[in-house]
């Protein structure tokens, strides 16, 4: 697969203040790049870097294998947008406001309009001003003038916003839809986990200004499972009451007293019971739950962490 | 850059500012007409000595109305659009920026400069008529005076629109529209006002030095647009 976004340690600063340090970004053509990160992370700023709304202070980019310049303007007819509040023309309609941007864009295809509108679920409004819309609505209208273009690169920030459940859910199932069948890919950022965490293929964690690390889901997934944790002070039958009588292989010992049970399908009741009734004496009990959330709050906890140092030596 | 000045000019809902310069010319005449018919009888100072200083108030009238009207043209096409972050979607676009902001202003230029001599031809012809009728200005019309008119029309236009751009340079600094406005309500007053039949603009040096730098100072601003940070 080939890359469609790439940074070499891309930075921006304002004044003395850092915003972006030496990210280096991949985006692979076809997959859906969940960026995530803290409000004021630098997220806005480096997809206005990738639109040439924002200069970079230093560092490469690499946009559909193009090395970037400064007035760099042809491969913004390959991307859709939809960066904060989307601005629109608020006394002409919806429609009026899809002609206008795909006349600006030079893409000249009626049908595409009607098609994203559709997929948006805003047919039947667009002969409205947009000034009648709300917050949702706007948000909807904003992905549809993004995708009316057919881009082949789509950069959506924080595009759930202000959208009600049923909306978050048609719009996941959007994103996934454009990959699949308009074969578009999409980085989109997000502050809040969860919003992503289902349609991601890649997930890239920024804070501060630094990307702290980019991971693909499977492996986030895999590292992040459900376990129970039983503390004993008789480690050597608890495992052997788990592993005969209660027939579960999947556990690993974390200490002398500590044993971890992944992935058993067993409930608590029946675990506390087998080991009582095999005599195995119990401390605790517990079922832990290490969810994505946890997983990235201490990637970026690290980050933290590791932002002073930085200052430091600055 | 034809066709990025169609999209303006779609987006903008050009008609209403047609009916706008209508209502103006109609505003101007009819101001003119009660001048004209107050003072016009008058023995002692009349408002008009003879047709060249007729011609010339007209002139003056219509050219005052256009710079300001430009400033209420150039808010809707520039400065709403950077407030209203329209602008940043418009940079988003595969077109460069200084395209984008050439169109825009060179509508603003040539609609004063099609005002000022359209709205010229109408009135002049007007209070033509009327006079040949009503005779309060008493010299004859000699086809001298109309083409020596002519000519200054044509030199007046273009200094006024290139004037009208100056007030671009007050209002970008903060984005204001009260800005934009109220500068070409200033540049209006100094350059037309008529202080015993004697106006800055009637050296035609002044208003064309003025458009000069009217046309220099914008693109000044505009000359790094294209690496400015838009947010």
């Amino acid at each position: 697969m080939t890359d469609i976004i790439r940074t070499r340690l891309l930075s921006k600063n304002y004044d003395k203040a850092d915003v972006l340090t030496s990210v280096n970004m991949t985006v692979k053509r076809g997959e859906i790049y969940g960026f995530l990160g803290p409000n004021g992370a630098g997220k806005s700023t480096l997809m206005k870097i990738l639109l040439g709304l924002v200069q970079p202070s230093s560092g490469e980019i690499e946009l559909f294998e193009n090395r970037l310049n400064f007035d760099s303007r042809d491969h913004l007819k390959r991307v859709g947008h939809l960066i904060e509040i989307p601005a629109f023309y608020e006394k002409l309609t919806a429609l009026q406001n899809l002609e206008l941007h795909t006349e600006y864009m030079g893409y000249y295809n009626k049908r595409a309009i009607h098609e994203a509108l559709e997929l948006v679920q805003l047919l039947g409004v667009e002969n409205k001003p947009v000034k009648q819309f709300s917050l949702g609505m706007r948000q909807r209208l904003g992905i549809a003038r993004a995708i009316s273009t057919r881009p082949e690169l789509l950069l959506l920030d924080e595009p759930i916003n202000g959208l009600d459940p049923e909306g978050i859910h048609a719009m996941r199932n959007l994103f996934r839809r454009l990959r699949d069948e308009w074969g578009i890919t999409l980085l989109i950022s997000s502050h809040v986990l969860s919003e992503i965490e289902q349609v991601a293929d890649k997930i890239g964690v920024i804070n501060n200004g630094r990307l702290i690390r980019e991971v693909s889901m499977e492996t986030v997934r895999s590292s992040t499972t459900d376990y129970v944790e039983i503390t004993t002070s008789d480690i050597v039958s608890a495992a052997f009451v788990l592993e005969e009588k209660l027939n579960i292989k999947n556990f690993r010992k974390i200490s002398d007293h500590v044993i971890r049970i992944y992935d058993s399908g067993i409930t608590q009741d029946a675990l506390s019971k087998g080991l009582i009734m095999n005599d195995v004496p119990i401390e605790s009990l517990t079922r832990r739950h290490h969810t994505l959330e946890e997983y990235f709050f201490d990637m970026i906890k690290g980050g933290v962490d590791y932002a002073p140092s930085h200052q430091a030596r600055a | 850059m034809l066709h990025l000045i169609k999209l303006e000019l779609k987006k903008g809902r050009f008609n209403s500012y047609l009916w706008g310069s209508m209502i103006a010319y109609g505003i101007i005449a009819s101001f003119l007409m009660l001048l004209y018919f107050v003072e016009g009888k008058a023995q002692i100072d009349p408002a008009f000595q003879n047709y060249s200083d007729m011609l010339q108030v007209i002139d003056i009238m219509v050219r005052a109305t256009f710079i300001i009207y430009a400033s209420v043209l150039l808010s809707k096409l520039i400065i709403t659009e950077f407030k209203d972050k329209t602008m940043a979607l418009l940079f988003t676009y595969p077109i460069s920026r200084k395209k984008l902001i050439f169109a825009k202003l060179s509508i603003v230029f040539v609609w004063v400069f099609a005002n000022v001599i359209i709205a010229n031809l109408i009135i002049d012809a007007l209070f033509i008529a009327i006079n040949s009728r009503f005779g309060y200005v008493s010299d004859t019309l000699t086809s001298e005076i109309l083409v020596q008119h002519a000519i200054y029309v044509v030199m007046q236009a273009l200094g006024a629109a290139g004037m009208s751009l100056l007030p671009l340079a007050f209002g970008m600094r903060k984005k204001s529209v009260p800005a934009t406005i109220v500068s070409s309500i200033l540049i209006v007053a100094v350059i037309c006002s008529n202080n015993m039949g004697f106006s800055l603009s009637s050296i035609i040096a002044i208003p064309l030095s003025l458009a000069a730098i009217g046309i220099l100072i914008s693109y000044l601003s505009f000359r790094n647009i294209d690496r400015v940070d838009v947010s």
